[in-house]
């Protein structure tokens, strides 16, 4: 009997060690997402949202966004505007593919919370506070945020900041059923 | 005379929408591309019949304004119209769930001169100097 104890024991603990393991709330990506952004010029949308997402709101120390936007997905509506957007003068998406945002805290206020993390556009990292909301819906949720961003703060054509609003608006919203 | 310019334009209008129309087809089985919110035959009808009779009035003012030095003018109006109408399809912006706008040039700038085009081929059958 002695001898089945500490196997017993290990079992135990093993068993035991599973009902630690806290359960995070991964949400996926809706496809009918948008992401605009407006200014008096230009306006547009991006695609091509891809990432991981996790979010409780009743644990915002374990919730985590880990987004990333092509930036070739540009669309202004007009070719000739989307071809200089992506070129080296603007956005350089040859170089730069991809806009990232991980977040590093997210925190609740009170209008919704506040996902603080890296923002990176044109290959310039900078600390980033994005505000959004969640609205939960059955088995599935949407996302909405509303911030601005200034293109010089990215390194975004500074050569010419008249040209073309420096502050744009950005309107993000994205659906998301659960994993 | 107008009775002629008339039947002038709208013989224009039909030959415009006739070739636009197909342009278009070939372009959208090329390219595969969907730009019918914009372009599609009832816009195509509805603009090439508009733009041959507008044409087709400028033809009867020039030439009852300026006699003998109407058609010379008319000529230089017309070619220098559908040049600056590049401009429409260059500035427009489509709305943005329509993917691959920097097509869209490719369709609509080819289809700016069929009226022009239509004018200067048609002409000689309905009018002779």
């Amino acid at each position: 009997m002695k001898r089945l104890m500490y196997p017993v024991a290990a079992l135990v603990v093993i068993a035991g060690s599973a009902f630690t393991t806290v359960k995070f709330q991964d949400w996926k990506i809706g496809e009918d997402y948008s992401i605009k952004f407006s200014s008096e010029d230009p306006s547009g949308v991006f695609k091509g949202l891809k990432g991981t997402v996790v979010f409780d709101d009743k644990n915002l120390a374990a919730s985590k966004f880990d987004v990333t936007v092509d930036v070739a997905s540009i669309n202004t509506g007009n070719g000739m505007k989307n071809t200089h957007a992506k070129s080296a003068k603007w956005f350089d998406a040859e170089k730069y593919p991809m806009i990232k945002f991980s977040s590093s805290a997210i925190t609740a206020e009170a209008n919704g919370y506040v996902a603080k993390g890296t923002l990176e556009i044109h290959g310039v990292a900078k600390e980033f506070s994005m505000p959004f909301t969640f609205t939960q819906k059955d088995a599935g949720g949407v996302f909405n945020a509303s911030f601005d961003i200034n293109r010089m703060d990215f390194k975004i054509n500074t050569e010419e900041p008249a040209h073309g609003a420096a502050v744009v608006k950005v309107d993000i919203s994205v659906p998301v059923s659960k994993n | 005379m107008f009775r002629k310019v008339f039947f002038l334009g709208l013989t224009v209008g039909i030959t415009t929408a006739l070739t636009a129309y197909v342009y278009n087809r070939v372009y959208i089985f090329a390219l595969e591309v969907n730009f019918s919110k914009i372009v599609n035959t009832g816009s195509i009808i509805g603009v090439s019949f508009a733009v041959s009779m507008i044409i087709a009035i400028l033809y009867w003012f020039m030439k009852r304004w300026l006699k003998q030095k109407g058609e010379i003018v008319f000529n230089f109006t017309l070619t220098i119209l559908s040049f600056a109408a590049i401009y429409l399809p260059v500035s427009i912006s489509l709305p943005l769930d329509i993917s691959n706008p920097e097509l869209f040039m490719g369709l609509v700038v080819p289809m700016l001169f069929f009226p022009a085009l239509g004018w200067h081929t048609l002409k000689p059958l309905f009018i002779r100097e």
